[in-house]
């Protein structure tokens, strides 16, 4: 037919340079970007790498007036795609590595010679082919649907004009009037994508689960101690989370420091950090109301982590027992 | 041409009822998920998914037996995404049919409630919790949207209008199957794998299919499988960006076919995954499968400048003869039959690639009677079970040594079992013969020597291993050492399994005693499509 | 020629795609080089609405990223369940299915 004739032969711009700018300065990232891809080891590089990727390949769909993918191959693509890889990376182990131990011997030969033979057939019939030239920027027009059905030669003549609608209004009239179907059974691939990752996440809850409440009446009926510990640190010296606290009386209290840092003998002395605070110096007006005489105390501060019980403090104080 | 506004109402509803009837209940099922309470979650899940598969099924037959809906296949709207043709209709309802069957078999629970899925599928395997979930009676209901939604699929794949439809029912009808193979209740890590490796590679097919679509896209600038018949008859000198088109999107299909090089994900698949599940998705899948390639051969091929049916004659001739002789040395009943699986695309594609319309008739009738076999094959394979030493029924006893003398054990079941091994086998009387006979009569006739004597070769061998499973059950005596696992008994269910395999035993005598009406109603389906 | 040149680069995408499927044993790294072998469709898609002029390949794209989103996410999950039970992600080590 000759309309393929008009096709070819109708007016249009080629390439431009400032498009041909982009594409050869964009093409050779996205190509190395790809093979970082096939040949690094480490899996983050791989996620980072088809990051680049995608962007440069929406760098080239917006050279290729489709300006509307592009950013939606950056926000969907790169943006909600990459980022699952990602966060599942994260879940398996960001610095694993591939072993490149091969079950198969030469396994990995025979998979590069079949992706470079299967090179060689696309470009060959790429470059086989003559194709005609691209079509300016104005010159998108609505499907060859139309042209069939109002007979071909007549919209042929009204398709080399200026198109109808720019990107994004173009692409949604047909989505909605070619292809609104589609775009329901689009939506229930998205529903089994859903229910699929719930269904292979989630747990139900088995065992009864246990509140505050049951805590706290396990813990009375047991007789440890209901409140929670004192927190670490001295009040407007150190707030750091190895230094105890300090009773009214200079004693130190064990149970403010995690039991993590005092199993491994991480508790800070507290020689180093409030010299007066020594037991013995503590002024009589710092005393708790009521308290009795201190007994008398060797120097220095208990050493850390020895385990060594405090004494049992006077009944005013509100961390009454042990902490469990 | 009709402006977006009223292309929602300009679609043909009637039309489009059975996949929206199957997708909507689909969705449907999703909401009682969610709101019904859990104890009556599983029977209106049941009879939510059998009602819709049924309901689609008696739409179908209507349209397919009025007339004018016959007669318009295509509506004039653009917005129609659908090509229903007397062949689109007819592959609908052996769709529906088969997953009707399928359903039957993955509704069914044994008679201490145990169904063939997980208590719950995000438990590690062989963890304190799983064990907490089994005693607790938990239940995957969400098994049955899935299936919904893969039957949606497999409705539209078969009938879709352009190539951008069908790979979205590709989708569709896909990923609940990468899902519902992994959800099996024995045997979790051997299901997981299966579930990775069919993704993996299905993914992958998906993605060759998408490449072809766009070269074809390409190479003739329409997306409609009608559209791109009418241009594939123009030399534009882009014909080798045409030919490499439809060589992936066959690549693709032939991968979901099951098709040689393209099957090694078959065996793993069928037998990973839970056996009701193997016998939804091999029928099914199959006839969708074949549905849409028989759609892309014969818009897109016969036009071209370049043949490609040599191609497609080796490939079928490959499958045919992997199938059969890698199927002989199996010991697992799940993947001998999943090789035999193999073998009977190779016989269907021999119908196929004779591009004349008695072997798209072959084909067509062998697809129906097949997919109806295969659920009850896999139907009787889900009832032998192990029994341990308490007598607690574990999982499907499928080493071919753990069904020796059960027609001694089970005679019932053994010997509807054998019935399905003849029909595989292609003996006469029964339905795989007639399939056989019309297709190897089809090649023969057109001047495929190559493909027809193979095949009548590969049935010979493969009829080899068919009776060897028959006298191992009938006719075997005591091994010299005894089976791992315990040998294979019969379990007692709810008796769901039990309807659906008698449905397809009566299907297939019936249609292996009479199929005359069945070949003629076929044969004008072909007619139609290849005059 | 401009045509060709995005054609041939898709081709060079679909390519390593392929090709990182066949070689590479981490699974999340196997499904990366599936989702390059989509975007190269994509990009042969629009650069041949382009070459047409009409926008039937632009709505092409834009379905195979839905797609290729829910795609992702089935896949995700069942690399994640698979994690759990096996704690490795290697293709290698699904060697309970043996022929």
């Amino acid at each position: 037919m000759n309309d393929v004739a008009i096709l070819a032969a109708s007016v249009n711009a080629s390439m431009t340079t400032a498009e041909q700018f982009l594409f050869w300065i964009v093409a050779p990232i996205v190509v190395l970007a790809a093979g970082a891809l096939l040949i690094s080891k480490r899996a983050v590089v791989t996620a980072c790498s088809v990051m680049v990727t995608m962007v440069g390949l929406a760098f080239l769909y917006v050279g290729l007036d489709a300006p509307f993918l592009g950013v939606v191959q950056v926000v969907v693509y790169t943006g909600a795609i990459m980022m699952l890889f990602v966060f599942v990376l994260m879940l398996v182990g960001v610095d694993i590595s591939d072993s490149f131990v091969e079950t198969i011997r030469g396994q990995r030969w025979i998979g590069v010679m079949l992706g470079a033979g299967l090179l060689a057939v696309l470009v060959a019939a790429a470059l086989r082919a003559t194709l005609p030239t691209f079509k300016g920027p104005d010159n998108f027009n609505l499907n060859l649907l139309d042209r069939y059905e109002a007979g071909w030669s007549e919209a042929s003549a009204a398709y080399q004009t200026v198109s109808e609608y720019s990107n994004p209004t173009g692409v949604a009239t047909i989505l909605f009037r070619d292809y609104p179907f589609t775009l329901v059974v689009t939506g229930c691939l998205l529903i089994i994508a859903a229910m699929g990752a719930v269904v292979l996440t989630h747990r139900d809850r088995l065992t009864k689960s246990i509140r505050q409440g049951d805590l706290a009446a396990l813990r009375i009926k047991h007789g440890v101690q209901v409140t929670p510990p004192p927190s670490p640190g001295v009040y407007a010296r150190h707030n750091a989370a190895d230094v105890p606290a300090v009773d009214p009386d200079g004693r130190i209290i064990e149970t403010s420091v995690a039991s993590v840092l005092r199993m491994r003998g991480q508790m800070a002395r507290l020689t180093g950090v409030a010299q007066d605070l020594l037991p013995g110096d503590v002024p009589p007006a710092h005393r708790a109301i009521g308290a009795p005489e201190l007994p008398e105390v060797p120097d220095g501060a208990p050493a850390a982590g020895d385990g060594s019980e405090p004494d049992s403090p006077p009944p005013a104080e509100p961390e009454g027992g042990e902490a469990k | 041409m009709s402006s977006a506004s009223d292309a929602f109402l300009s679609l043909d509803w009637g039309r489009l009822a059975p996949v929206l009837i199957v997708l909507g209940a689909a969705v449907a099922g999703v909401l009682v998920e969610a709101f019904v309470p859990r104890k009556a979650r599983r029977p209106v899940q049941i009879i939510l998914s059998l009602l819709a598969v049924v309901a689609a099924g008696l739409v179908t037959l209507m349209m397919a037996l009025d007339p004018d809906k016959r007669a318009v296949p295509i509506s004039l709207s653009s917005a129609q995404s659908l090509t229903l043709d007397p062949m689109a209709m007819y592959l609908q309802l052996a769709v529906c049919a088969s997953a009707l069957l399928g359903l039957l078999v993955i509704a069914d629970r044994t008679v201490q409630g145990d169904d063939a899925f997980t208590p719950q599928a995000a438990s590690v395997p062989g963890s304190e919790y799983e064990d907490q979930a089994r005693r607790a009676g938990l239940v995957q209901t969400d098994v049955y949207p899935l299936v919904l939604f893969a039957t949606g699929g497999m409705l539209l794949f078969p009938a879709a209008r352009d190539l951008l439809t069908m790979f979205v029912a590709l989708e569709v009808l896909s990923l609940p199957l990468y899902l519902l193979s992994g959800l099996a209740r024995h045997r979790r890590l051997l299901s997981q794998e299966a579930s990775l490796k069919y993704f993996l590679l299905g993914a992958t097919a998906s993605a060759f299919f998408l490449f072809g679509c766009a070269w074809v896209y390409g190479a003739t600038g329409q997306l409609t499988l009608t559209g791109i018949g009418l241009q594939t008859g123009q030399h534009l000198g882009m014909d080798p960006i045409l030919l490499v088109g439809v060589i992936l999107i066959c690549v693709g299909l032939l991968f979901k076919v099951g098709a040689v090089p393209f099957h090694s994900w078959t065996p793993d698949v069928y037998q990973g995954a839970p056996t009701p599940i193997t016998g939804f998705m091999a029928a099914c899948t199959k006839i969708a499968a074949f549905g849409a390639l028989l759609r892309v051969l014969y818009s897109m091929v016969p036009t071209l400048e370049w043949d490609i049916t040599p191609a497609l004659w080796t490939v079928a001739i490959l499958t045919m003869v992997v199938g059969t002789v890698v199927g002989v040395v199996q010991k697992d009943i799940k993947r001998m039959l999943a090789y035999s699986a193999i073998a009977h695309a190779g016989f269907i594609l021999t119908g196929v690639v004779t591009f004349t319309s008695e072997g798209l008739t072959g084909s067509l009738f062998y697809l129906f009677t097949y997919g109806l076999a295969t659920v009850g094959g896999f139907g009787v394979i889900a009832l032998i079970r192990e029994v341990d030493a308490e007598g607690h029924m574990r999982g499907e006893a499928t080493s071919l040594d753990q069904w020796r003398g059960l027609g001694r054990r089970s005679p019932v079941l053994a010997s509807v079992f054998a019935i399905f091994l003849l029909t595989f086998a292609g003996i006469p009387l029964t339905s795989g013969f007639v399939g056989k006979f019309a297709v190897f009569a089809a090649a023969f006739g057109e001047g495929a020597w190559a493909l027809g004597l193979v095949g009548l070769a590969c049935s010979a061998v493969a009829a080899f291993f068919y009776f060897r499973v028959i006298v191992v059950m009938f006719f075997a005596g005591e091994p010299a050492e005894p089976a791992r696992g315990g040998l294979g008994v019969g379990v007692r269910t709810q008796g769901l399994t039990q309807v659906a395999i008698t449905v397809a035993l009566i299907a297939t005598l019936v249609l292996g005693i009479v199929p005359g009406w069945f070949l003629d109603f076929t044969g004008d389906l072909s007619l139609l499509v290849v005059p | 020629m401009s045509v060709t040149a995005y054609l041939v680069l898709a081709c060079v995408l679909f390519a390593i795609g392929g090709t990182t499927v066949l070689v590479r044993r981490n699974s999340i790294v196997v499904f990366m080089g599936i989702e390059l072998m989509l975007n190269a469709a994509n990009l042969a898609f629009l650069a041949f609405s382009r070459m047409w002029g009409t926008l039937d390949g632009q709505l092409a794209a834009f379905f195979v990223m839905v797609v290729a989103a829910a795609e992702v996410v089935v896949g995700l999950a069942i690399i994640v369940s698979l994690f759990r039970t096996r704690r490795t992600v290697s293709v290698d080590d699904e060697s309970l299915l043996r022929h």
